[in-house]
């Protein structure tokens, strides 16, 4: 179209800006004199942004951007295009390994202010890849190369030491946003390029860190992260750090910036880091000393709190060896903040939220000092406390119970338990109490627990009761509880008032009658299939589909066929089984396609393990027609998780050299007359042929040892081979190898049924390949 | 380095959605680099109807928060930041910076120019301070002199031009939209050579400079063993100069008097050209001694137009200028309080204002009082269970004053007596207002001398001063408190 790549306009558009830009006779036409600056700044922003999304457009135009900001142009638009202009250009050299050649100094752009040809930058965003910036975190690869490929000739280096200095230099008169882009650009642009000292940035430093910006702190963290100890002495760093700590307390500043300014602290990045990278870690110059306007209290809102609570852990962490008698100490302060955040969690007019912000606060400390008893037990204490008071929070109690670790969930479920089944509940605390109940019961206390439910049971009036009540009941049963069980499922059956809840009852007391332990486990687990209705029966009988009936499965067996044996009157499969999981009673089914055999016996195998070589399955097979089949496979098995399931495998193929079998001994001795009387009684009836068998270099020697060698009646090694074959049920197959050339055989064949002659044919051609 | 979206939303409780967008602008540039640097992870902007529902729900700003839903109550849903990442239509939309401030949700979403799969370390990712100032800087422009909803609607109106300037293409050039106000109504003004991006003309008329100090004064005190009384004073200068010349040179100095208190913890303008290593490392989180550096501290600059705060600064005054002792006691049915306020001698006894607020929460209506006061007067609002003493202008010769009295309170009705999570029981606290003019309590100041000017006329210097309380807390003596770390360090 009119604005495409090749047409008229596009090719005007970039000569047009850059003459803009450049105070050129071109804009001066434009406007008066006195609009000339808002226009260039404005073909600036322009230029800026097409270079934004095609990195390298003014690659060429570098040495026109200085000298214009050199001269009169409007430094800051100018000065944020440059550096751009030039991160972009040694990005992309250094990803071919070029150099900046003359481009920094060339005053003429590349079109000499003619069209401009869009189709050079066309690769596009190709070019616009995913570019990590100077954070070493961040940087996966492409950092090594920018390492290894930049390296410039001394007057390259000189100039563009040069182009940064001057843009550094009149830094002072832009905004201190746009300040805070130059210094991350060209921090990105410098970083690894040898020969250009990072120092060049030290003299704006002190000026950045005196203040309060965010973005401009925030640039000079880019700088410290790129440069490291090249720019930043342990002084200096601590300096920085200093600073970072006071700006994340500093009162004359919003509490968002305080918030980002301690997830900085936390990110810190030091010259020497110690712990592993992108975990949140107290930076080791950051001592308690220096943190001790940060840490939290319970004026705070929520997210100050948080932050502030993390910092606290890290320190306890820390100090694990603390001296004695230091006060106040970290640990018992932590103990305490918790205490208060419990007392306003149980606030009975509180508000949601400072529930929630307790149970956060207590899902970091457990995050943060697992392991540390000292820290642990009063916190478990507090929680069942804290549910004594407010039993209405067990949603908050039941998701931390799933979010915390074994160390903290197994102790706290005990007191937890502990907690309800002490307190005989007909208050209308009940249906927390069994919100909980079902989320800690298990197989300890028992009886406690049954007589609970026992007395709960007649205060279960309505249908939520009776839902939580039964919730606890599907909970001991999977528990594998069984004997006082029984005896409440039965009572339930008979006197809850709801059907639904009866009908849930019997249904649970037929399973726990009927199923074994492990199977019961299973079926009452949690429901693969997300329910369709909301009737809880429905729900739940999804979760028993899943575990009562057999479910289709991807194979978790594979079978492939071995080597193949001769003994016996019928033709024998030999199978290799080999498990991808561990699984139990593989019943394996077989169907012949056409029924051209017999139908097949189904092979049951025990128990199969991965890595456990398995015994081969021998499969007889029965054919009606001596031809090669394909066997459907179906695999039915039990996993270790209980599940019974169906698995369709990828279908067997029965080769014709598969039916086989020598010819049982005569009496007299098999000999030549034997072979003869076989020989001769094919005809009329049957069919011959002549065939040419390939031979490979093992000669015919070696392909008679290799794959007819059973049925060989008489031989003349090594020249001259009679071979009979049975073809189950009745049909043979007679071969006479004689007069071998160099690079083949010519056979002799007769066979009593002429629907084998294509097939020994195939078999026959096949077989120098075969070997 | 560029912002993709950016939102204005009021947060209006009780109304169906909970909040309407006022103002909110996409940048398809920057969109356009945001799908091929996030690839896999990109996620699109979404709509003003489903974004608001998802900020609303991750700030906990709508009215149902009476269910446990795990998605925001999960005690693993921690956020420490004010950069969050919206579920919406199954999908996390991933840097949000946003914030709530006056009724005003500000929201952004900042470019990264990286995969977001895994998620780049926040602090590598420009764009969010970058996002955090825009955000900053529209609220400066919303309420700076903000008195009623209509100029803020008029305020609303002027944004997109304003933004046209301020942050072309999403790439933010100047926080300070005051100045691309002032761009766009003098274009046409010839600019020099060098002229600052952040100074958008030049002064004509009698040179002048403004400097005017204000300190804060915050305490909180327990009158209780094992707990240290805290308190803290925070400054703020604001300058205006009026000075000719495209880049006048000037240098303003604070002095402080022999007995004054050092400043600490200062951050200074970005028009500070250089700062004294004294100035840099003098810090609240030492310990003080006496050779803290106690001035002049010099600032030498460049100013902007338009009136700029040169800096803040923190200090730690010896005694707090008004000490306190609140005792509460539950009495069967009423509140037995006796209060006592003293002010410290140094302090100028010449208030604008002085008054203690006294609030029971969680307690129903004021239906009795009985009291005496040594000196004031006593206002008493029975619907919302405050008491205020009114202390006035002067404390009496004796700098002392006292109350106490007994409070007796009705049955609680939830709408109209407060609530407060911390004030349960018998904890308490009152609160001190007041206002002291042409006083600093650090004794900081600024005089004829503080100007000095590298430029033609010697300007008129006019310095103001005032000292304000903010957060300053007398505890009950007689219950448990909220303590701060700082305040068991004795």
């Amino acid at each position: 179209g009119a604005l495409g790549p090749t047409s008229g306009a596009s090719c005007r558009l970039l000569p047009l800006l850059l003459g803009l830009d450049a105070g050129s006779d071109l804009g001066r036409g434009f406007v008066p004199a006195s609009e000339q600056r808002p226009l260039q700044a404005t073909a600036c922003e322009c230029l800026r942004e097409l270079e934004s999304c095609k990195p390298g457009l003014l690659g060429g135009s570098l040495g026109l951007l200085r000298g214009l900001l050199g001269q009169e142009g409007p430094v800051q638009p100018l000065s944020l295009l440059l550096a751009l202009a030039l991160r972009n250009t040694l990005v992309l050299q250094s990803r071919v390994g070029a150099g900046l050649g003359g481009l920094l100094t060339d005053k003429v752009p590349p079109t000499g202010g003619g069209p401009w040809d869009w189709t050079l930058v066309e690769e596009g965003d190709g070019r616009l890849q995913p570019q990590a910036p100077s954070w070493p975190a961040a940087e996966e690869g492409e950092g090594e190369r920018s390492l290894t490929a930049r390296e410039h000739s001394p007057e390259e280096a000189r100039e563009l030491r040069a182009a940064v200095i001057q843009l550094l230099d009149t830094s002072y008169l832009l905004t201190p946003v746009a300040q805070a882009q130059l210094l991350w650009l060209l921090g990105w642009a410098l970083r690894g390029l040898q020969g250009q000292p990072p120092a060049l940035f030290k003299p704006q430093l002190v000026r950045l860190l005196g203040t309060a910006q965010l973005t401009l702190l925030h640039a000079v963290l880019a700088l410290k992260a790129a440069f490291g100890e090249a720019l930043f002495t342990a002084q200096d760093e601590a300096l920085l750090l200093r600073r970072l700590t006071l700006a994340a307390q500093h009162p004359a500043l919003p509490p968002p910036t305080h918030l980002f300014y301690l997830h900085c602290l936390l990110s810190f990045p030091e010259n020497w880091p110690l712990g592993p990278e992108g975990e949140e870690a107290a930076p080791l110059l950051l001592g308690p000393q220096l943190c001790r306007g940060l840490l939290p209290s319970l004026l705070h809102d929520p997210m100050a709190l948080l932050a502030r609570l993390h910092l606290l852990c890290l320190l306890c962490a820390e100090d694990e060896e603390e001296e004695k008698g230091q006060l106040p100490s970290p640990r018992h302060y932590l103990e305490e903040l918790l205490a208060g955040l419990r007392q306003r969690a149980a606030l009975d007019e509180g508000p949601r939220a400072l529930a929630t912000v307790c149970f956060q606060a207590s899902y970091l400390v457990t995050r943060c000092l697992a392991g540390q008893p000292t820290v642990l037990t009063p916190l478990i204490h507090g929680l069942a406390q804290l549910y004594r008071v407010r039993p209405m929070l067990a949603s908050h109690f039941v998701d931390f119970l799933d979010q915390v670790d074994s160390e903290l969930r197994e102790p706290l479920k005990v007191v937890l338990r502990q907690e309800v089944v002490s307190r005989p509940g007909r208050d209308e605390a009940l249906c927390w109490h069994l919100k909980m109940l079902a989320k800690v019961a298990d197989g300890d206390a028992q009886s406690a627990t049954l007589n609970f439910l026992q007395a709960a049971a007649a205060h279960c009036t309505n249908w939520d009761l009776q839902q939580g009540l039964l919730r606890v009941c599907r909970a001991l049963l999977r528990a594998g509880v069984r004997g006082g069980l029984v005896d409440l499922l039965q009572v339930l059956a008979r006197q809850l008032e709801d059907p639904d809840g009866r009908d849930h009852a019997r249904l649970y007391y037929i399973l726990l009658a009927h199923l074994a332990g492990p199977k019961l486990g299973v079926a009452l687990g949690p429901s693969l299939a997300p329910p369709a209705l909301a009737s809880s029966l429905v729900a739940e009988n999804q979760g028993f589909v899943a575990a009562l009936m057999v479910q289709e499965a991807p194979a978790l067996v594979r079978l492939s066929v071995g080597s193949h044996g001769v003994k016996g009157p019928l033709p024998v499969l030999k199978l290799q089984p080999e498990a991808l999981e561990p699984i139990y009673s593989l019943e394996l089914r077989f169907r012949v396609e056409g029924q051209l055999y017999a139908p097949l016996e189904a092979v049951h195998v025990p128990c199969l393990c991965p890595g456990r070589p398995a015994r081969p399955l021998l499969l007889p097979l029965q054919p009606r027609c001596p031809a090669p089949a394909r066997l459907d496979v179906h695999a039915l098995y039990t996993t270790s998780t209980g599940l019974t399931c169906h698995a369709h495998l990828p279908p067997l193929f029965v080769n014709f050299a598969d039916l086989f079998l020598p010819f049982p001994k005569p009496p007299g001795g098999a000999g030549l007359g034997f072979f003869e009387e076989l020989w001769d009684s094919c005809l009329p009836e049957g069919a011959e042929s002549r065939v040419w068998c390939p031979l490979g270099p093992q000669g015919l020697e070696g392909l008679v040892s290799h794959h007819l060698e059973p049925f060989v009646v008489v031989a003349q090694p090594p020249t001259s081979y009679y071979v009979a074959i049975h073809l189950p049920p009745n049909s043979k197959l007679l071969l006479r190898l004689e007069a071998a050339l160099a690079d083949g055989v010519p056979v002799a064949l007769r066979t009593d049924d002429w629907a084998v002659l294509p097939l020994a044919g195939d078999y026959l051609r096949g077989l120098a390949a075969a070997l | 380095m560029a912002q993709r979206a950016v939102w204005l939303i009021s947060h209006e409780p009780g109304t169906p959605l909970c909040g309407t967008v006022r103002f909110s602008r996409r940048y398809p540039t920057v969109e356009k680099r945001a799908r091929v640097f996030n690839g896999a992870s990109y996620v699109p902007i979404p709509e003003d109807g489903p974004f608001l529902k998802a900020l609303l729900f991750e700030l906990r700003l709508l009215d149902d928060d009476k269910d446990f839903v795990e998605s925001r109550d999960s005690c693993s849903r921690i956020n420490k930041t004010s950069i969050y990442g919206l579920l919406i239509g199954g999908e996390e939309l991933w840097p949000v910076v946003a914030f709530l401030k006056n009724d005003i949700i500000y929201a952004c979403v900042p470019l990264v120019e990286q995969t977001l799969s895994p998620r780049p370390p926040l602090i590598s990712v420009s764009g969010v301070s970058q996002g955090f100032e825009f955000l900053f800087g529209i609220q400066d422009f919303l309420y700076s002199g903000q008195k009623n909803d209509s100029e803020l609607n008029t305020k609303l109106s002027q944004l997109p031009d304003l933004l046209l300037q301020a942050c072309p293409f999403g790439t933010l050039l100047d926080a300070n939209l005051k100045n691309s106000l002032d761009n766009t109504n003098f274009a046409s003004v010839t600019q020099p050579q060098k002229q600052p991006a952040w100074k958008t003309g030049t002064y004509k008329g009698k040179p002048q400079v403004s400097i005017s100090i204000t300190e804060k004064v915050k305490s909180m005190q327990y009158d209780k063993q094992g707990i240290a009384d805290t308190w803290q004073v925070v400054g703020t200068v604001t300058c205006k100069c009026d000075l000719e010349g495209i880049m006048p040179n000037v240098t303003i100095s604070l002095n402080l008097p022999t007995n004054g208190s050092p400043l600490q913890d200062i951050l200074v303008h970005p028009c500070v050209t250089s700062l004294d290593s004294a100035i840099l490392t003098s810090s609240s989180i030492d310990a003080m001694d006496d050779s803290a550096f106690s001035g002049p501290y010099k600032f030498p600059l460049t100013p902007p137009l338009e009136s700029f705060n040169l800096c803040y600064y923190t200090s730690q005054v010896p005694v707090p200028p008004i000490l306190g002792f609140y005792q509460l006691k539950e009495e069967e049915v009423q509140l037995r309080i006796t209060i006592n306020l003293k002010l410290h001698e140094s302090v100028k006894n010449n208030f604008e204002f002085c008054e203690a607020h006294i609030p029971f929460y969680n307690r129903g209506p004021i239906t009795h009082l009985e009291y005496k006061t040594s000196f004031g007067q006593l206002e008493v609002f029975r619907e919302k269970s405050l008491l205020i003493w009114i202390i006035g202008q002067k404390f009496p010769k004796s700098m002392e004053i006292s109350l106490s009295g007994t409070v007796t309170f009705g049955a609680k009705s939830h709408e109209k007596q407060p609530f407060d999570p911390i004030c349960i029981g018998e904890t308490a606290y009152l609160k001190l207002h007041f206002r002291i003019l042409d006083y600093t309590l650090t004794g900081c100041y600024a005089d004829q001398h503080s100007v000095q000017v590298f430029a033609s006329g010697k300007p008129k210097i006019s310095a103001y001063r005032k000292l304000i309380s903010s957060d300053y807390y007398i505890w009950n003596s007689k219950a448990p408190a909220p303590v701060t770390y700082g305040s068991l360090l004795l």
